[in-house]
């Protein structure tokens, strides 16, 4: 069993200035935790399901950088259907990267459909991705993440963890989260 | 130009050149127009909702992104707009091909289609109706000013008036 907070440390050691979406929930605990600083860090702060979607759009826009999507069991089985439009599109610069736990944590642990018959893994291959795996160790992590980022996508790696918390909490307002992440990618939000 | 190609055409001119969907016979016209364009990236969604955090992703990265859809989509993408497209405050134009007015023979759309309106007024999401062609221009122009300039979803809505309605007796 992997503790995603140590798993979320490691994967931002290994970053220059990719951008990272946090899925609402404890995904952006974590980052907000590991790299409260960086600026391109996306942490929601709601919207369940639309990491995944986020991540898309923000890889086909800009191909010039490896998009990491950090997901959860939960959030990602309310959009399900996100796979096989990520899927059909296949930036290769789209790195998805579920944190399974099996639970619906920050309510109180119900358990997830991962947890009985749901395999995120098949369905991401279902859904038409090529570059899937499932890791437990942090070991296996760790050789999982040094593929993905020196070899193009795009990636879905589900990561089983457990479900420590972390201290962490990023800024509540959406706006000034935006604008960071925005300047860390180098984009003027004026347009006019 | 006829509509079709005048909705193109002023997307072009306001550099947006993404455009995700869930197709229906009236998007279907401006797709087949934009599509022969390489100028757009078009992207098919398989629910509506995803095409709220696809436009997202695209802003952050400089790009500039509509969603277009039937009237039964908007239903998909309510809470998507509500937490995040207006909090994080991510301009864009929606188009809604309206179902459920005049020529409708579906009971099963009259419902959405009479409730796109008091959905996007519950949100607080500015919306404008097209119905004649000669007014395509003007409007467009305008809810795109409108839209960046306050840095929000702005929602276009397609009448049968000026698309037609499905021919089904």
């Amino acid at each position: 069993m992997i503790n995603r907070l140590e798993a979320t440390r490691y994967l931002v050691q290994q970053l220059t200035d990719e951008p990272v979406i946090a899925s609402c929930g404890n995904p952006k605990f974590d980052l907000y935790t590991a790299a409260g600083e960086r600026e391109a860090n996306f942490y929601m702060w709601n919207s369940m399901g639309m990491a995944s979607s986020i991540g898309l759009g923000l890889a086909m826009a800009r191909p010039d950088k490896k998009v990491i999507v950090l997901d959860g069991d939960g959030a990602i089985l309310m959009n399900l259907n996100s796979l096989t439009t990520a899927a059909s599109k296949s930036p290769s610069n789209l790195v998805h990267i579920i944190w399974d736990n099996g639970q619906y944590q920050i309510t109180g642990g119900q358990p997830t459909h991962t947890s009985g018959k749901a395999d995120l893994e098949s369905i991401a291959r279902g859904a038409g991705f090529h570059k899937v795996s499932t890791v437990d160790t942090m070991a296996a992590f760790k050789e999982a993440l040094s593929q993905i980022l020196s070899e193009p996508g795009p990636w879905f790696l589900v990561a089983k963890t457990d479900s420590a918390g972390a201290p962490g909490r990023p800024p509540k307002s959406p706006v000034h989260i935006k604008n960071q992440f925005m300047k860390g990618l180098s984009v003027k939000g004026e347009r006019q | 130009m006829d509509w079709p190609e005048k909705i193109v055409s002023v997307l072009k001119a306001n550099d947006i050149c993404s455009i995700s969907f869930v197709p229906d016979a009236v998007i279907g016209k401006i797709l087949t127009i934009a599509e022969k364009d390489p100028y757009f990236h078009v992207t098919t969604l398989a629910r509506e909702e995803e095409g709220i955090g696809i436009i997202t992703g695209e802003y952050c990265g400089g790009r500039y992104g509509v969603l277009m859809m039937q009237s039964a989509g908007l239903g998909n993408c309510v809470n998507a707009l509500a937490s995040l497209a207006i909090p994080y405050q991510i301009p864009f134009l929606m188009f809604i091909s309206q179902r459920g007015e005049l020529g409708e023979f579906n009971a099963c759309h009259m419902v959405m289609g009479k409730a796109i309106r008091g959905i996007l007024d519950a949100m607080g999401i500015q919306h404008y109706t097209l119905d004649r062609e000669e007014s395509v221009d003007l409007i467009l122009n305008g809810a795109i000013k409108t839209a960046y300039s306050s840095d929000q979803p702005v929602a276009i809505i397609l009448s049968t008036a000026l698309v037609g309605w499905k021919d089904e007796k």
